[in-house]
């Protein structure tokens, strides 16, 4: 079983989460953390890109649910983005289109922030 | 001397516990008492009428000799009552002594010397004499039989082989000096007696070197031993002077030579020894101290090495530790700080009065202290700071700091509130790395020598092994509790599943769950909501074991009461959603599907919130039905409403309906996952036959897919096959 990394970048004041390998139960501690780094150097504007997810289970999916509240109370968002339809399908499932935005392309998320910011 | 008898007596009496005791020292002590009766009477007779028997004497001494030893014998008797130590029975002879000396004292300077000496002999001049006389004599013969005695035992203390044998020569001696007397009058002198004498005092000499008994002495009484042994040695010189001159010397070579013999060589050997305890004893006071710690190290290290069997109260065990810290190293103050590794501190944040101090990647926590408060601890080593204790964490070997006063680790402002004049500190070191760090102060500076420290490192030793254990077994009792607590749950878990499948003419149904793990978050389920439909539910809570297990109960109740309440799929998810909202936390969420089917006629309405598509396997739709809904929990009530859906299935005989949890569609070899077109052709393949055999066949392909590998997550499968009016199952 291939593990699980998150790596960290930021473009235009905007953090972006790189997601690669299983994300489950056992990984899902990871991503939590890298939540709560962000949340208090209060950076709310947060893209998370999946491109290199390959697996995401229900308690993955709970991590996202953790923080959306706190990240929009400061006016900020999680988007997702370059998810493969795999991935995209367990999100679709769940309804998780109709709470958070997708996008295609991580470009298209950062700019997204930066159409609302003005 | 009818009076001592009788006082004797009393002391005896109260003392019986076996009848033989009894009666074996009441016939030593009435024997000898008869005996000296003899004597006296005899002497009485003298007195007054002229006694010319040559043999008399012999026959006189002889029973004194019989006298004396029935009184060894008796006092033989009372030892197994007496079990004093080497000291208290020095003080008790040394008050003897005194008292002894006191009545020689007396009689030598008060007594008139009423003997008149002829040929050789001596002829009491009145009663009083002889009464005096008799009285000294026996008064000196039971001294020097208790002397005697006291003395064998000190030398027979940690004895040798050569010691007994020494011993035993030494009594010979005393034997067969006072026994070659026999037949002389008590002014006659004999050198062969003389030789003996020298000789019996040479081997008092070489048994005064058996001391042993003072070495194991604690200070206290060494320092007791060495008062004693210089009074009774002066005593005895004065005792011995007495002896050999005036009132007292005739009056006991009156009475009996070989007693005054006697009396005389063990009064010499208690001078010789009692001298020699007394030097011996000087020199032993400089190491009493040493000698006693060094007992008391032996005694706490064993203690403790005890005490590793004893660790399940942890509270008990940091006592213990810190208690004999002070005791193997005479510290003023000590404490320890236990180090807890970090993927436990959650759970040891309960623990009372907790204080966590973090120093790089360790977690600290002080447990126990003896005389020094945690405020003090905390003013000498303040948190975030470096001190000694990250030096000790570095460096994992005992640091001494000798003057923390000047030492410049420690902060001058902070120190002053602690009056500490040397500190040790030591780190717990077990193979698997830090267990917690070991302190012990002193109220002076450079007060911690290296025997110190090893003492204490060693003694940390054993610590650490017992703290080790109690932890071992703490975890294991807490993987115990776990492992009850996972079955109590997977026991209820079980009984939430449905005991039983609806029975009807017109329905196969057939329905499997299997938990991946102890306890899982899988759920379905049937109602009956009246006499024709049939409501079918299947569910998969987020997350896994006890949490999971708890909000499927809370799944089940409101499907068991909403559903009859609520006969649209489309309601009851929204009435579902409101009931579960308020209670399920925040990063958790229920995927649920459910199903209403009119059992005359084949139709289905379905809803779906956030769960896995239904499979239809029909004539003229094979695929899976989808429609919208988001999973419970995820939302508020409005999203949530407006995103669900109801789809309505006409179902014609032979179709199958398939409700599942995604342990099938994503149940792995690999990097690959069994997926929903797998899932698809398993099902259409085995179309024609029973529902619990297609339930059989799917599972079995899931199986065959992961090759038997346990499986991941939770896996279920309901399987429902509409058979028709009509149509026998």
């Amino acid at each position: 079983m291939s593990e699980f990394k998150i790596a960290q970048r930021e473009t235009n004041n905007v953090s972006v989460l790189e997601l690669k390998g299983y994300l489950d139960a056992h990984t899902a501690p990871k991503l939590e953390e890298a939540f709560t780094q962000l949340l208090t150097s209060q950076r709310y504007r947060i893209v998370v890109n999946c491109k290199d997810l390959s697996y995401i289970s229900s308690a993955g999916l709970g991590v996202f649910m953790a923080y959306i509240e706190d990240v929009r109370k400061n006016a900020g968002d999680i988007k997702l983005t370059n998810m493969s339809p795999k991935v995209y399908n367990v999100f679709d499932l769940l309804g998780f289109p109709l709470l958070y935005e997708i996008f295609k392309d991580e470009g298209e998320a950062v700019r997204k922030f930066f159409e609302k910011g003005r | 001397m009818v009076q001592v008898l009788v006082v004797a007596h009393g002391g005896t009496a109260h003392q019986n516990k076996h009848g033989t005791m009894r009666l074996r020292r009441i016939l030593s002590l009435g024997g000898a008492s008869i005996l000296v009766l003899i004597v006296f009477t005899m002497d009485v007779i003298q007195k007054n009428v002229e006694l010319d028997i040559s043999g008399l004497w012999v026959i006189r001494n002889l029973l004194i000799i019989g006298a004396t030893v029935l009184v060894f014998f008796f006092f033989e008797l009372l030892k197994p009552q007496r079990d004093q130590n080497a000291v208290k029975k020095l003080g008790l002879l040394l008050i003897a002594s005194v008292l002894m000396l006191l009545v020689g004292l007396v009689v030598t300077f008060v007594a008139q010397d009423g003997f008149d000496s002829k040929n050789y002999s001596l002829i009491p001049l009145g009663y009083d004499t002889l009464f005096l006389a008799s009285f000294i004599s026996i008064l000196f013969g039971v001294f020097a039989i208790l002397v005697f005695r006291l003395v064998r035992d000190l030398t027979m203390y940690k004895r040798k082989k050569g010691t007994q044998r020494n011993f035993l020569i030494f009594t010979v001696l005393l034997v067969v000096t006072s026994g070659a007397t026999i037949g002389l009058k008590p002014l006659e002198k004999e050198v062969i007696v003389s030789i003996l004498f020298g000789l019996a005092v040479t081997f008092a000499i070489v048994n005064s070197f058996r001391l042993s008994w003072i070495v194991y002495l604690t200070k206290r009484e060494k320092i007791f031993s060495l008062v004693y042994g210089f009074f009774l040695f002066g005593a005895f010189i004065v005792l011995n002077i007495i002896l050999q001159t005036g009132v007292v010397n005739k009056s006991l070579l009156y009475y009996s030579y070989p007693l005054s013999e006697f009396v005389s060589l063990v009064c010499v050997f208690g001078n010789i020894y009692f001298g020699m305890a007394f030097v011996s004893t000087l020199f032993h006071l400089p190491t009493a101290e040493a000698f006693d710690r060094k007992t008391s190290e032996v005694s706490s290290l064993h203690n403790l090495s005890k005490l590793i069997t004893q660790v399940f109260d942890f509270g008990e065990l940091v006592d213990t530790v810190t208690t004999m810290t002070l005791q193997v190293c005479e510290a003023k103050s000590c404490w320890l700080e236990i180090i807890h590794p970090p993927e436990e501190i959650h759970r040891q944040a309960d623990l009372p009065g907790s204080s966590h101090v973090i120093a790089g990647q360790y977690h600290i926590q002080l447990v126990g202290m003896k005389n020094i408060t945690r405020a003090e601890v905390d003013a000498l080593l303040p948190a975030g700071e470096h001190t000694v204790r990250d030096e000790v964490l570095q460096e994992r070997r005992p640091i001494v700091v000798d003057d923390v006063y000047h030492d410049k680790r420690f902060k001058r402002e902070k120190k002053e509130k602690v009056s500490i004049g040397s500190l040790v500190v030591v780190p717990l070191v077990s193979h698997s790395g830090l267990v917690g760090i070991l302190y012990a102060t002193k109220d002076t500076d450079h007060s911690f020598f290296q025997d110190d420290v090893d003492v204490i490192s060693a003694f940390a030793d054993q610590a650490t092994i017992a703290i080790e254990n109690s932890r071992l077994i703490k975890t294991s009792l807490e993987r115990e509790r776990l492992t009850r607590e996972m079955m109590l749950a997977q026991d209820m878990q079980k009984r939430l599943l449905p005991q039983s499948l609806p029975q009807y003419l017109t329905l196969q149904i057939d329905a499997i769950s299997t938990p991946a793990f102890e306890v899982g978050g899988d759920y379905y389920d049937f109602v009956r909501l009246d006499e024709r439909r049939l409501g079918i539910i299947v569910g998969d809570v987020s997350g896994k074991g006890v949490s999971a297990a708890f909000y499927m109960s809370e799944v089940k109740g409101i499907f068991q009461a909403l559903s009859r309440m609520y006969p649209s799929p489309k309601e009851f998810m929204m009435k579902a959603h409101e009931a579960l909202s308020s209670s399920i936390d925040k990063r958790s969420f229920i995927s649920i599907i459910y199903a209403v089917l009119d059992t005359t006629t084949g139709e289905l309405m379905l809803s779906r919130a956030g769960h896995c598509p239904m499979l239809l396997v029909s004539d003229n739709h094979i695929g899976y039905i989808r429609p919208a809904g988001m999973g419970l929990g995820l939302s508020n009530g409005e999203v949530f409403s407006q995103s669900i859906e109801e789809h309505t299935v006409q179902l014609r005989p032979g179709d199958i309906c398939m409700f599942y949890t995604d342990g099938v569609t994503e149940a792995r070899r690999g990097e690959d996952e069994f997926g929903y077109e797998r899932l698809l052709d398993a099902t259409v393949a085995v179309r024609k036959k029973h529902a619990s055999e297609i339930k059989h066949e799917v599972l079995e392909s899931v199986r065959t897919f992961t090759e038997h590998q346990a499986n991941h997550d939770d896996l279920t499968l309901v399987v429902l096959k509409w058979c028709g009016k009509g149509q026998e199952n």
